[in-house]
C-alpha cells in the first residue's frame, strides 16, 4: 500500500511548482526526489508533511486522506534542513516536544515520556547529551535531534528537507551511511529531497528526478544512471554532456562520423540531443581514430583524473574522466593533442515541449579497421 | 579627514593622526551628551532637593500629588497590555502573512510616531469630544471619555501604538516561521506553538519593547495634556501636575518631576541590565 501520490499540482502566480505529478512509494521504501533548486521537490515535501495545499491532486495512505487531514493530525514527521531545534529547550526537552503537547488524554505520563526520549537519544547516539542546548552541539549532533525529535510521535511517514545541506564534507558522508543503517532498522517509509545526485545515488532505493515542476525519472539508482529517460536527467544525474547530432534515414551523424542506427523512431520528433558521460569518453592510442582532441586541463580529483577535452567542431570543451590508475600508465600533457573515443552515446528524440518520444544507447563502431585501443582505456560494456 | 578614516579604521595599529581623531572624537560625544543629558538630569534633582529633604517629602506626599502617580500608573498599566497584545498581534500579522494592505499596516504602525501627540490628542477630541462624532452617543449612554481616565488610555495608547510591535517585527522576520512549522507537524496546536516556540522566542525583545512603551506611557504630555482637562487629583497624570506646579510653585514642580525622571533612569537601568545579558538574543540570532 504505502502512499499513493496522484495528479498533484501547485501554482504560484505563473510559476507551476508542482505540474502533474503522480508518485507512489511502497511501505517502508527509501525514497529521494532530486533535483536543482525550483524543480519542486520542497513544494512536494511541503504538501505531503500538510505545511501547504496543492492546487489539485490527492495524497492517499492506504485508504485515508491525507490533504484532508491537517498538519498536527497528519503523523508526518519533518526534518528541515537547518534542523529548526527549539533554541530555548535541551535536547530532551526538545524531542519530547511532540509528546507533550499531545491533548491529555492521549498524553503519556512523564516517565513514559521520559523513557521514549531516553530511548531514542540512545538510537541516535545522542544519550549523554540530554541536558544541553542545540547551540552547543556540532550540526551533524542538531541533525540527529531534528530527527529523533520527529521520530519520537512515530510518524508513519518520515520527510528529510535536505538532510545534509548545511553540514560539511566529511560528516555529510558519515551520516549519510548512518541514517541508511537506521532506516533500514526502522523500517519507516521515507522521503528525502536533495540536490545532491551522489547522494540520492548511494542512500536510496528509489530516486525520483524532478526538473521544472514535472517528474522526469522514476527509478532504481543503477536504472536512472545507466539508462536516464531524458536529456535533463542524463545531464544532471549521468553528467551528460551535448554534442551536436541529427538523424535522418536511420543515420546517426556526430561530429563527421556517421552510422547507422535502429530502434529509433523519428515519428513526432522534433529535437535530436546526444549525450556522452565523461567516463565513457576513452583517450585512442592511434589519432588518426576517433576524434582529434586538444587537452585543455588535467584535474586529479580523488582518484580519478579529470581532463578537459577540445573537440573540433566543439564551442563549449569536454570533460573526460579517467582512473587514476590508467591515467598512471598513459599519461597525457596539457596542450598535447590526443585522439578520443566516444564508447557510448545516448540518444533522446523529443517533441517541441520537450516531451521524450525515443532514446537509445548507441555505441559507436572503432571504423574499419581493428584498432587497438591503449590499455589504460576502461573496459565496460 | 582623519576622523573619518578613525572611523573606518577597525583592527591593525591605529597612525599617531587616527589616535589623536578617536580621542577627539570619544571627548566631544561625552562633553555633547553630558551637556545635552546629564546636566540637566542632575539639574532636576539638585532643584528638588534645594529646599531640604522635608520640603521634598511634602511635595510628594500631597494629596493631588499621590493621586498623580495613581493616575500614571493606572493608565499606563491599561496602555502597556493593551500595546503588549496589539503589538505580537501586528508582527505576527507582517511577518507570516502576506496580504494586499501589508504595506498600508506597516506605515499606519508606524503613524504614531510621525503625527504630533497633540494632533493625536485633537483627534481623539472630534472623536469622542462633546461635539464629536460618536460624543453624544455617549453622553446619551453615560459614557463620558474626553477629560476623564478612557480618554487618557486612548491618548496613551494611541501614542505607543508602535513600540512593541516596532521591536518584535525584525526579529520575527528574521527568525522565520520554520520552527512554528515544526513545532506544527509535531501536533502542537496554534495556542501551544504560541506560548511554547513563538513567545519564549521573542521574550527579551518584548521586554524590551515594554519598558520603551511604559516609559512613554508614563512620561507622555502632549496627547494626554489636550484630552485631559486638567482636574487637580482626577485627571492629571505626573506630566501634567509637574506642568501645573510650574507654574505656582517652582521647587514642588521639580520634586514631582524628579519621581518621572526616576521612573525613567530605572526604565533606561533595566534596559541596560537586559542587553548586557541578553544581546544575542534581542540582536534577533
Amino acid at each position: 500500500m504505502g502512499i499513493d501520490i496522484s495528479r498533484l499540482r501547485r501554482q504560484f502566480g505563473q510559476f507551476a511548482a508542482l505540474d502533474d505529478v503522480s508518485l507512489t512509494i511502497a511501505d517502508g521504501e527509501f525514497v529521494a526526489v532530486l533535483g536543482p533548486s525550483g524543480s519542486g521537490k520542497t513544494s512536494l515535501l511541503r504538501i505531503l508533511a500538510g505545511l501547504d495545499q496543492p492546487d489539485a491532486g490527492s495524497v492517499y495512505r492506504d485508504d485515508e486522506d491525507l490533504l484532508a487531514l491537517d498538519a498536527r493530525r497528519r503523523g508526518v514527521g519533518l526534518v528541515f534542513q537547518h534542523y529548526a531545534l527549539f533554541p530555548h529547550m535541551t535536547v530532551a526537552q526538545n524531542v519530547a516536544f511532540g509528546l507533550r503537547v499531545r491533548p491529555w488524554r492521549l498524553r503519556p505520563r512523564a516517565s513514559v515520556v521520559k523513557a521514549r526520549v531516553e530511548e531514542l537519544l540512545r538510537r541516535v547516539e545522542l544519550e549523554s547529551f540530554a541536558s544541553r542546548y542545540p547551540a552547543q552541539l556540532s550540526g551533524g549532533q542538531r541533525q540527529r535531534v531534528a530527527l529523533a525529535r520527529a521520530l519520537a510521535i512515530e510518524p508513519r511517514l518520515l520527510l528529510l528537507d535536505e538532510p545534509f545541506g548545511a553540514l560539511d564534507a566529511q560528516v555529510r558522508v558519515n551520516l549519510r551511511r548512518w541514517l541508511r543503517e537506521f532506516h533500514r532498522s526502522l523500517g519507516i517509509t521515507t522521503l528525502f529531497v536533495t540536490h545532491d545526485q551522489e547522494e540520492a545515488l548511494e542512500m536510496a532505493d528509489r530516486v525520483v528526478v524532478m526538473n521544472r515542476g514535472r517528474i522526469e525519472q522514476i527509478g532504481t539508482p543503477e536504472q536512472i544512471y545507466r539508462y536516464p529517460a531524458t536529456p535533463f536527467a542524463s545531464r544532471f544525474i549521468a553528467r551528460g554532456q551535448p554534442l551536436p547530432g541529427d538523424v535522418e534515414g536511420g543515420i546517426l551523424r556526430v561530429l563527421g562520423h556517421a552510422w547507422p542506427i535502429s530502434g529509433f523512431a523519428t515519428d513526432g520528433v522534433s529535437v535530436i540531443t546526444v549525450h556522452v558521460r565523461p567516463e565513457d569518453i576513452v583517450p585512442v592510442v592511434q589519432r588518426r581514430e576517433g576524434w582529434s582532441a586538444n587537452v585543455l586541463s588535467v584535474r586529479p580529483v580523488a582518484g580519478t583524473i579529470r581532463v578537459g577535452l577540445h573537440v573540433a567542431g566543439l564551442d563549449e570543451p569536454l570533460e573526460a574522466e579517467w582512473s587514476e590508475r590508467d591515467w598512471l600508465r598513459h599519461r597525457v600533457e596539457v596542450g598535447e593533442t590526443i585522439g578520443v573515443h566516444f564508447q557510448s552515446l545516448t540518444l533522446f528524440g523529443s517533441d517541441g515541449e520537450g516531451r521524450v518520444h525515443a532514446r537509445t544507447e548507441v555505441h559507436p563502431p572503432h571504423g574499419t579497421s581493428p584498432i587497438t585501443v591503449g590499455p589504460w582505456r576502461r573496459l565496460e560494456a | 579627514m582623519a576622523a573619518v578614516s578613525a572611523m573606518v579604521s577597525i583592527g591593525g595599529r591605529p597612525s599617531w593622526s587616527i589616535r589623536v581623531a578617536r580621542v577627539f572624537l570619544v571627548v566631544a560625544a561625552v562633553i555633547v551628551l553630558a551637556w545635552l543629558l546629564v546636566l540637566p538630569l542632575i539639574a532636576i534633582f539638585a532643584e528638588a532637593f534645594r529646599q531640604g529633604w522635608a520640603f521634598y517629602r511634602d511635595a510628594i506626599s500631597q494629596p493631588d500629588s499621590i493621586a498623580a502617580v495613581r493616575l500614571t500608573l493606572t493608565v499606563a498599566a491599561i496602555a502597556v497590555p493593551l500595546n503588549v497584545v496589539f503589538g505580537l498581534a501586528a508582527a505576527w500579522t507582517m511577518t507570516h502573512f502576506n496580504f494586499p494592505g501589508k504595506a498600508l499596516l506597516g506605515a499606519l504602525i508606524d503613524l504614531p510616531f510621525s503625527v504630533s501627540p497633540v494632533v493625536a490628542g485633537m483627534m481623539l477630541i472630534l472623536v469622542y469630544g462633546k461635539y464629536g462624532w460618536l460624543g453624544s452617543w455617549l453622553e446619551a449612554h453615560g459614557v463620558q471619555v474626553i477629560f476623564a481616565v478612557p480618554g487618557l488610555v486612548l491618548a496613551t495608547v494611541f501614542v505607543t501604538l508602535p513600540f512593541v510591535a516596532r521591536e518584535l517585527i525584525p526579529l520575527m522576520q528574521a527568525q522565520g516561521s520554520e520552527q512554528e512549522e515544526a513545532a506544527l507537524t509535531l501536533g502542537a496546536s496554534g495556542w501551544q506553538i504560541f506560548f511554547r516556540v513563538t513567545l519564549p522566542r521573542v521574550r527579551w525583545a518584548l521586554l524590551y519593547g515594554v519598558l520603551l512603551c511604559n516609559a512613554r506611557a508614563m512620561g507622555e504630555f502632549g496627547a494626554v495634556y489636550v484630552v485631559s482637562g486638567h482636574l487637580r487629583g482626577l485627571t492629571n497624570t505626573l506630566p501634567l501636575q509637574v506642568d501645573q506646579l510650574y507654574q505656582e510653585n517652582f521647587s514642588a514642580a521639580f520634586a514631582v518631576a524628579s519621581l518621572l525622571a526616576l521612573l525613567t533612569v530605572l526604565t533606561l537601568g533595566i534596559k541596560r541590565l537586559l542587553e548586557w545579558r541578553h544581546g544575542e538574543a534581542l540582536t534577533g540570532r
